[in-house]
């Protein structure tokens, strides 16, 4: 599937809060179709380059391309027009709205009221969220909420979705599901999927290539057996634990 | 308009006497601004609580200050003695009715509860006191000095000194202070603060009294020189907004300087060019810096 | 919000509300011996028009603004300086008043939006808005001035839109009414609508998924504008004169509320709130009356403040819990065949 065709390309994005470089100069490819990976400790800052690259943060440095097009510190709606979208990791619910009209904002993005109805039913099919569909946000718990993120996220008809921690929080046999469905967004749809996990077993279960970062610098790249077996990778995630 | 401001002679002395004479009655007026506004940066800036109400406060405890010394025939200055007390009360109860509860709503419901709680103070003081302004007979602090060319009004020239003993005081309280910091702890960081066993209902409450009480000491100051009327609280409380959106959270000094540049704009636009363009003035500054400089001018948050 | 409810409560809607559009049809016939209840009639009318419209702009896109007596006002001046001066009818100076403040709030609305400013400081710079044209409008004395403005009396005339009875204008705000509900209604099932409660909900969310926060907000609070400037219009031929205390903060504080506790986003909820509100405002007013003059604000904001405080989502949700509630037992007793 992989076609080494860059649909997103990252030269050099640096992000500061303050006196704190959260994204130090990084650079990286994600390649149309395949199945990313986007790895780091806590606090390495793969949120804070997820909100560069969608625009819900400007960048101080750097550039993004999307699709061949500047894309760095464009309006995050534009930017979805494209054809990328994103889940959150501290879930960002449209609290008063019920499941499908929350999924029916995202498929707005490219249909119109004709045919936006048939998008929002897929969706809710494809999702598996028929029997909550008329249910509000407020009273979903966590793990039907993250679904629903990724439902609305795709009802947008993006080309490439970001999924910030979409597994964090669920137990066994709802990751697994999770998986499953990740698995067949990217083989049916063709979607290019970026993921940020913490769950080793996720990411190396369904990413073709892993990119990591540690404090906000890009350490290291590669399939999973490569970066299960690099020197960096390991000193970054001990490192971290051995604070602890 | 608030106070008749002590229109400079015009003839000799010509424009700069005019417009220095405005800038010392605006510095003046604006430190008991400032005084308000640190009220409402303890309720707004530290707990986020969104009051409109402030500015009736000032107005209720103006009413306090023309009872008490029109009653028991107390000195006006020395009023906040009796006020300062009884207005902290005051905020404390009302945090612990209705401000409590809607911690956790969303900022909408807090500006319709309090947007309530305003009208119904205004209620309370056109039931007590008629619509008619009120003003004290007598105080001590009466009277002008004069610097040079220039006229100084005994009353405010004692507000404003008053005022920023009262903001210096208070700093060092949130500064040096346990429930200073315990207030501040809670500010930065709420959940942190309740694990080092600082009650955050309890912290809230003070702070929502305290920020409520130092509108008594402002409002028995601005007493000694001018008329209230039930309708000036919400004036007071957009004013206080806007010194606020000037200074930018989280800094006292800031709130003073704040607080001079709304009081000097203020009296040059009363004295200069129409009494009645005070508000119009403070409005567009308040405006143009929350489309400018949505995080004040010393701003840190 | 109409996409919670189920498909049966969508259908009965529409009796419900023909049932009531009926009864405020033959309201003014019952009351036309007392102009007194004919104004508070109309009050409470006028009120639920610009509650109603308030409820885009801050019900579905969650913007607190408090700035309704400046559209209002702007529309009263426009539709009003157009009478007195050149004698253009009012139902050309209703749409023009609408359209000044349509431009007026792209002024304001553009910046404002375009900088992010957001929840609290959005709200206290609409309310500053309104001082600001109220003392500018008495500052400009071609137009304004601190005295009244009177429009010429004319007995029954359509063309000035001057009545000597109040049906008339009770009427002409029924349709606003009608107007601005049935904008809102449609609004609640279109791309705006749910872009609106979205970023209403959830700004940042609403963007990565394609919603233009700034334009929709803009949107939104041109429409409200729109009506407002209708409102106000008419307005001024309902009190026969203008005076720049028609840009009140009082009264946008009142809008507002009553759109809060009619329940945000429920597009019948303010409408609701204004006619048991206000017209209890104006009971408690002429029943109390002279001795105890303000009794009925602080009786009124006490109502506001407990409803506030027990029924955060509103009046509108509450008769909504009401109505499954009954439906539920009236199901439960007898179930259809
Ligand atoms: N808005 C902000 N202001 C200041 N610092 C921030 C802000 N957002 C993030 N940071 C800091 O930037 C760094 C990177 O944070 P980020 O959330 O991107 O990490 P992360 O890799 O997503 O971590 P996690 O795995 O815990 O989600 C952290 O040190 C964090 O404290
Ligand atoms: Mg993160």
């Amino acid at each position: 599937m992989v076609n080494n065709k860059a649909i997103l390309k990252i030269e050099g994005i640096t992000k500061r809060f303050g006196n704190l470089v959260a994204v130090d100069n990084v650079s990286f490819e994600i390649y149309k179709g395949e199945v990313l990976g986007l790895i780091g400790p806590n606090g390495a800052g793969k949120t804070t380059l997820f909100n560069t690259i969608t625009g819900l943060l400007l960048a101080d440095g750097g550039k993004v391309y999307f699709k061949n097009q500047d894309i760095t510190n464009e309006k995050p709606y534009k930017i979805c027009k494209l054809g990328m979208s994103r889940t959150f990791q501290v879930t960002q619910s449209f609290i008063s709205m019920s499941v499908e009209d929350a999924v029916r904002v995202g498929a707005y993005n490219r249909h119109d009221e004709r045919k936006v109805e048939d998008q929002v039913n897929q969706m809710i099919e494809f999702f598996g969220l028929n029997a909550i569909r008329k249910k509000k946000c407020e009273e979903l718990g966590l793990a039907p909420l993250k679904r629903v993120e990724v439902a609305r996220a795709m009802a947008t008809d993006p080309d490439l979705l970001l999924l910030d921690e979409a597994g964090a929080g669920l137990n066994a046999s709802e990751m697994s599901e999770l998986m499953e469905m990740l698995k067949e967004i990217n083989r049916e749809k063709g979607t290019t999927l970026c993921i940020v996990e913490h769950v080793m077993k996720m990411v190396m279960g369904i990413c073709q290539r892993i990119v990591v970062l540690d404090y906000g610098e890009l350490i290291a790249s590669g399939t999973p057996e490569q970066i299960s077996s690099n020197q960096k990778v390991i000193e970054a995630y001990l490192g971290k634990r051995a604070v602890k | 308009m608030i106070g008749s401001q002590p229109r400079p002679e015009s003839s000799q002395g010509g424009v700069v006497q005019a417009v220095i004479q405005n800038i010392i009655n605006g510095t003046m007026m604006g430190c008991i601004y400032a005084l308000i506004t640190l009220g409402l940066s303890l309720i707004f800036g530290v707990m986020n609580i969104v009051n409109f109400a402030h500015g009736d406060f000032v107005m209720i405890s103006m009413y306090f200050t023309f009872w008490a010394s029109s009653l028991w025939a107390i000195e006006t200055v020395a009023t906040p003695l009796i006020t300062f007390p009884f207005l902290f009360l005051f905020g404390i109860l009302t945090y612990y009715l209705i401000i409590h509860k809607t911690l956790r709503e969303k900022y909408v419901i807090q500006i319709a509860i309090t947007v309530g709680l305003m009208t119904f103070l205004r209620a309370v003081a056109q039931l007590l006191w008629k619509a008619s302004p009120r003003a004290i007979s007598y105080s001590i602090v009466q009277g002008t000095f004069v610097i040079g060319n220039y006229t100084i009004m005994m009353s405010r020239f004692t507000s404003a000194v008053v005022s920023v003993a009262v903001i210096y005081l208070f700093s060092l309280f949130l500064n040096h202070t346990w429930q200073g910091r315990a207030i501040r702890a809670a500010s930065d960081d709420l959940d942190a603060a309740s694990l080092m066993g600082i009650s955050y209902k309890w912290t809230y409450a003070l702070a929502f009294g305290l920020g409520t009480a130092i509108t008594a000491i402002a409002g028995g100051m601005l007493m000694t020189f001018q008329q209230v009327d039930p309708t000036m609280g919400l004036r007071f409380g957009l004013l206080s907004f806007c010194i606020l959106a000037l200074a930018g959270l989280g800094t006292t000094l800031g709130i003073i300087i704040s607080g001079v540049i709304v009081g000097i704009a203020e009296s040059l636009a009363m004295g200069m060019w129409d009494p009645r363009a005070s508000s119009l003035v403070v409005y567009m500054i308040f405006i143009l810096v929350l489309w400018l400089k949505p995080r004040g001018l010393f701003g840190r948050k | 919000m109409q996409n919670l409810q189920t498909m049966k409560q969508k259908r009965s809607i529409p009796y419900t509300a023909i049932v009531l559009f009926i009864i405020a049809l033959v309201l003014p016939i019952l009351f036309r011996r007392s102009q007194y209840n004919l104004i508070l009639l109309t009050t409470v009318v006028m009120y639920g028009v610009l509650a109603t419209s308030w409820n885009i702009i801050g019900g579905m896109a969650g913007q607190f603004d408090l700035a309704a007596g400046a559209y209002l006002g702007l529309g009263a001046f426009t539709s009003g300086t157009l009478l007195i001066r050149w004698d253009i009818t009012p139902w050309l100076g209703m749409p023009a008043g609408g359209l000044i403040a349509i431009g007026f709030a792209v002024l304001i609305g553009y910046p404002l939006f375009r900088f992010r400013v957001r929840e609290v400081w959005y709200a206290l710079s609409s309310a500053a808005l309104v001082s600001v044209l109220r003392v500018a409008f008495l500052m400009w004395e071609e137009v304004g001035g601190p005295t009244e403005r009177y429009i010429p009396y004319h007995d029954w005339s359509f063309y000035h839109l001057r009545f000597s009875s109040y049906i008339p204008f009770y009427y002409i705000m029924l349709i606003l009414l009608v107007i601005a509900l049935f904008i809102n209604h449609w609004l609640s099932r279109r791309k705006l609508g749910y872009y609106l409660l979205a970023l209403g909900d959830n700004e940042d969310a609403a963007e990565i998924l394609g919603v233009n926060a700034q334009a929709c907000k803009l949107k939104a609070l041109m429409i409200y504008a729109f009506i407002g400037g209708m409102v106000g219009g008419l307005y001024a031929c309902l009190y026969g004169f203008i005076h720049p205390k028609f840009f009140s903060n009082t009264m946008s504080l009142e809008v507002a509320i009553l759109g809060i506790v009619g329940g945000m986003g429920i597009t019948y909820g303010p409408l609701l709130a204004a006619a048991i509100l206000v017209s209890m405002r104006e009971f408690l007013r002429a029943s109390l009356g002279g001795q105890m003059q303000s009794l009925y604000l602080g009786i009124y904001s006490f109502v506001l403040i407990i409803i506030v405080l027990f029924k955060p989502q509103g009046l509108g949700a509450l008769l909504r819990d009401i109505y499954s509630r009954l439906n539920y037992i009236f199901r439960k007793e007898s179930p259809k065949p």
